[in-house]
């Protein structure tokens, strides 16, 4: 599944323009430190965290996308940077769990 | 000479705290990782340095292995990463970033002396490992990472750029 249809199956609001790649898996984190060591590459990442360090060690690993939710929104420069990496930025209105759970039912894993 | 086309895992991952001191006598910065449950915040003397303690964060390390010839790259010299923005063109870190075009990210590999008075810093052999473990995992063709030692950085304590670290629960906003 392609992140685009990710977001629009589950309700994502886009906050800038990426990469539309194929999903390969899900890693839920909001440890910074934790992401280079746990999410792989073409990987979504789902978070509460927006601080910019997050976008520094998500495009270190080559994740694909970051949902933020809780509608939580990052601030700008987080979304330029993201931007200029090609990650695609998305907020999700649910919470971390209800949000893993439509995952689960999409079949990403 | 190891003629290995190495595939590196991460081993011995270990969760903890980046413990930054500072010298009030020379201003250097010094850091250790810890394990403890909670990180050490004792002040002592240690030759001519009086080490202070500066803060905290939460942190990852590792080692790299590799899965074909078994070759460990200990990488204990390594306290962080930090994807560079620097733009200082008297910085050797920026002219690389700047070089490599769009699609190239340069990260600088700390090691725990800023001011690298023993000439030392983050191994070359890390460096390279490292550089080959993250490129590796990419899968996006336009992406490439540059590891560079943080020696390379004209000054590391003004280099510009964004750790990758926790700064701790109540920097989660």
């Amino acid at each position: 599944m392609k992140v685009s249809e990710l977001a629009e199956k589950t309700g994502l609001n886009s906050l800038n323009e990426y990469k539309d790649r194929e999903i390969e898996g899900v890693y839920i984190s909001d440890m910074v430190s934790d992401i280079i060591t746990g999410a792989k590459a073409n990987g979504i990442l789902v978070t509460l965290q927006t601080h910019k360090s997050l976008i520094a060690a998500a495009n270190l690993v080559d994740v694909a996308a970051v949902v933020f939710v809780r509608g939580k929104k990052p601030a700008e420069d987080v979304i330029e940077l993201s931007q200029k990496a090609g990650i695609g930025l998305f907020v999700a209105d649910v919470d971390t769990w209800s949000f893993a759970k439509k995952l689960n039912e999409l079949g990403i894993k | 000479m190891n003629t290995c086309n190495h595939r590196w895992s991460m081993i011995n991952i270990q969760s903890g705290y980046l413990v930054v001191e500072g010298c009030h006598r020379c201003k250097a910065r010094s850091s250790f990782f810890s394990t403890e449950t909670v990180p050490p915040v004792d002040d002592y003397q240690q030759g001519e340095h009086f080490w202070t303690y500066l803060g905290s964060f939460q942190a990852v390390k590792f080692d790299l292995a590799c899965d074909r010839c078994q070759e460990v790259v200990d990488l204990s010299d390594m306290m962080g990463l930090m994807l560079s923005t620097c733009r200082n063109p008297e910085c050797e870190v920026a002219r690389i970033a700047a070089g490599g075009g769009r699609g190239t990210w340069v990260y600088v590999a700390l090691c725990a002396d800023s001011t690298h008075a023993s000439g030392k810093c983050v191994s070359d052999a890390g460096i390279k490992a490292l550089a080959e473990y993250f490129n590796g995992n990419i899968k996006d063709p336009d992406k490439r990472i540059i590891v560079v030692p943080c020696i390379m950085c004209k000054s590391i304590d003004t280099c510009e750029g964004i750790v990758i670290a926790d700064t701790g629960l109540t920097d989660i906003y």
